[in-house]
């Protein structure tokens, strides 16, 4: 009888301390859910890794897939004058003409990409705690990553949802309230002020200080703040940590050169193989041919490039009154003196550079162009002439930059790397020079194409809260 | 049974003539009352909004001319610009060159296929754009005078303070002009310091005159222009001066020499006149500013 008594008063003390103790909701043992996951700075870098493997995308065709940036070249330079399909087919050839459904499954897929990237970061910001020294440096990274995602999404698409915390499904008024443009732009400034606080300029394949304060300039010149620009740039310019190429093919050849400031690695013929540049050869990717260059940009080229005409773009020998891009060619060009970075051109190696120091040289003289006709400032010649002077061409040659030279350099020096649209639409000259080259080759542009419009499916799934942008 | 069905018969048949009664009475009320659309259909939710805006062009000619307009309306087929300049378009997104400067009144008209309209009126204001002018700011209390400063007063080195540095003392002979210059002991522990708000990547000259005690040799009064503006001596950094000039010329105690210092401000909407010396008594007057 003593014995049962005492039994039962231990398996009474046993229930009240299981109930202190979260009884009703135990820690699962088993599994692993993000809830009991990050508990040290290993795990939390798990998930800064994470962030750039969204970036870097998924080797697949599907579009459901994080397909984020092997896919923005549609979305910014075959809606440029840069490029266009090979041959006008699909949803694909939307984007040339101006005439882009808002029912466009790659306008749903980039945003869907990118906004799965920002989940990817909040999710490091909330487990900060976890991550002991290295919590300022992976705040660092993570607020980077997703001002880069969020710069992109303002750009491409205007007013956004701000999603700065990870959400719960059915927090349907963040994922669904369009927030202003100047919001998103304070959130994107907050955070690249935080990354350049945080970082340094160790890595081009990891977020670093330069890469934020790059990133930031533009913001910068987006809203008219040329002095805080300039500031940046000769920041950059002033760590020393970045020299032009000699060489302008070794810039995309000479993979982890020292001209690039951020880049998104891939490796051929593995899981972390790219797709996006056997795309843009004849029948080589899954298309017969996309981003194709327009007679536009092969004129610019042709007149301005110098020695980098012949590593932006070559004639397609198979179909002779066609031209490629020559970035990027995942298998090889032996005329260019260029080797495969795969065996199976399906699966190419190339990294894609996202920034690299010669834009950081035009965007210093751009600053100092301050919205003006022209300048003469020594310190902007000399960011211009070294630009120049690396393509084999003569220094400017009245000692004055107009803003039509700016305009041509940065296109012939960065073409095809998905800036011309963006520079257009920061320089204020995107209606007068798409409008012009709309008409040129027969199709109708309005203002009102600069923005994409939000997919259909997120206006849908919004019941009515989201309107769709002028135009679609 | 029979004469049930009989009754259903006649029932129907009586029941389709009042129905066909009712429909021909309905028929001829319509036609009558009103024209389509009548009681059922639903008001135009989507009437045309119009709105626009406008870019003025940029170039070194007549570019300032010429806007091109941006179309923000929804909801509308058609349109019509008026461009308060007598001149007109019916293009989506049409640009006008204007004559000249002056203020001019821009109306839209969108309509839709219903002939429903709606106007948006803008005023823009045409100005020529000036060639970018360069800032000439005030150096104050430049040639040390007392009561210098734009209020009538001051001491002479008023403007010329900075928390943590030693303050310049004043002289009244030798002087370059007036009757008051800067004065640096040969201890070399007073300096003065002014800030200036400039236009950045613009050339200046700053122009100052400085005498220097003979003896001992070896001594210099040095000018530096440093970027931004601090708050404290201890965040003086010489090593960032945009420009300096160290003045070494101890031919003569009584005579002022005369320096240009030229510098381009770069990345700095401010800039701050630096002055210090070493070894040697100097003095220093007559700052002015210019821009090249």
């Amino acid at each position: 009888m003593k014995y049962l008594k005492c039994t039962l008063l231990f398996a009474l003390i046993a229930l009240v301390s299981s109930c202190e103790e979260g009884y009703l909701e135990p820690a699962p043992k088993s599994v692993i859910s993000s809830a009991n996951y990050y508990t040290t700075p290993e795990q939390v870098e798990s998930a800064v890794i994470n962030i750039y493997d969204g970036i870097q995308g998924v080797w697949d065709f599907g579009m459901d897939e994080n397909r984020a940036i092997q896919l923005e070249y549609y979305l910014t330079e075959m809606r440029s004058d840069n490029t266009r399909t090979k041959s006008s087919e699909g949803e694909a050839a939307q984007f040339e003409s101006y005439s882009v459904e808002a029912t466009n499954g790659i306008v749903a897929n980039y945003y869907q990409s990118y906004y799965n990237v920002i989940f990817r970061a909040n999710v490091v910001l909330e487990n900060l705690g976890a991550a002991g020294n290295m919590a300022a440096k992976f705040e660092a990274e993570a607020k980077f990553l997703r001002a880069y995602a969020y710069f992109n999404l303002v750009r491409l698409y205007g007013d956004i949802p701000l999603v700065d915390c990870v959400i719960s499904p059915e927090d349907k008024s963040t994922a669904y309230t369009r927030v202003a443009t100047t919001e998103v732009y304070d959130l994107i400034a907050s955070d690249l002020n935080t990354a350049i606080n945080g970082l340094d300029n160790s890595s081009s394949y990891r977020a670093s200080k330069a890469a934020a304060q790059t990133l930031l300039a533009k913001v910068h010149l987006n809203r008219g703040d040329y002095l805080e620009a300039q500031q940046l740039c000769e920041s950059i310019v002033g760590s020393g940590n970045y020299v032009l190429e000699a060489n302008f093919k070794d810039v995309f050849y000479n993979e982890g050169n020292g001209e690039v400031i951020f880049a998104i690695g891939y490796i051929g013929d593995s899981d972390e193989a790219q797709n996006f540049s056997p795309e843009w050869l004849n029948a080589v990717g899954r298309t017969s041919g996309v981003n194709y260059v327009t007679n536009d940009a092969k004129a610019a080229l042709d007149a301005m490039g110098g020695d980098r005409t012949m590593y932006s773009y070559r004639n397609d020998v198979s179909q002779t009154t066609q031209n490629q891009v020559a970035k990027y060619i995942p298998n090889g060009d032996s005329a260019l003196g260029i080797v495969a970075t795969s065996t199976d051109p399906q699966k190419a190696g190339n990294d894609w550079v996202v920034l690299r120091y010669a834009d950081v040289l035009l965007l210093h003289v751009e600053s100092i162009l301050a919205g003006g006709a022209s300048t003469s400032s020594a310190a902007a010649l000399s960011s211009f002439n070294l630009i120049r002077s690396r393509a084999g061409l003569a220094d400017d040659a009245d000692g004055t930059i107009t803003k039509q030279e700016l305009m041509d350099e940065r296109r012939v020096e960065l073409a095809f790397e998905n800036h011309r649209l963006f520079d257009l639409m920061r320089m204020g000259e995107a209606q007068n020079v798409l409008s012009a080259f709309a008409t040129s080759v027969g199709v109708d542009f309005s203002s009102s194409d600069l923005l994409l419009p939000i997919p259909q499916r997120e206006i849908n799934l919004s019941n009515g809260a989201m309107s769709q942008n002028p135009g679609y | 049974m029979k004469q049930m069905m009989n009754f259903k018969i006649t029932g129907a048949i009586k029941l389709n003539f009042i129905l066909a009664a009712c429909v021909s009475i309905g028929l001829l009320t319509s036609c009558e009352d009103e024209v389509y659309p009548s009681a059922g259909s639903i008001a135009d939710k989507t009437p045309p909004s119009a709105a626009f805006s406008a870019t003025q062009g940029v170039g070194f000619n007549d570019e300032w001319k010429t806007y091109s307009f941006a179309n923000k309306s929804s909801s509308a087929t058609d349109f019509a610009w008026d461009f308060g300049d007598g001149n007109s378009s019916t293009d989506f997104e049409p640009s006008n060159v204007y004559p000249g400067e002056g203020t001019f009144d821009v109306t839209l008209t969108a309509s839709d296929k219903l002939g429903v309209t709606s106007t948006y009126s803008e005023q823009i204001v045409i100005v020529e754009p000036e060639a970018p002018s360069t800032v000439v700011p005030p150096i104050l209390e430049a040639s040390f005078e007392d009561n210098s400063l734009p209020d009538g007063t001051g001491d002479g080195r008023d403007s010329w303070r900075l928390s943590g540095a030693g303050v310049i003392q004043i002289t009244s002979s030798p002087t370059y002009e007036g009757s008051q210059a800067a004065k640096f002991p040969s201890g070399g522990d007073r300096q003065a310091y002014q800030a200036l708000a400039v236009t950045p990547n613009s050339d200046y000259t700053l122009t100052y005159y400085y005498t220097m005690k003979t003896s001992p040799s070896g001594g210099n009064v040095t000018v530096w222009i440093l970027p931004g503006e601090v708050s404290e001596f201890s965040a003086v950094d010489t090593s960032q001066a945009i420009a300096s000039f160290a003045g070494t010329d101890q031919s003569s105690s009584n005579d002022y020499v005369k320096v240009d210092l030229s510098f381009n401000t770069g990345a700095n909407d401010k800039v701050a006149i630096l002055i210090t010396n070493e070894l040697v008594e100097s003095r220093v007057d007559n700052l002015s500013i210019s821009a090249d």
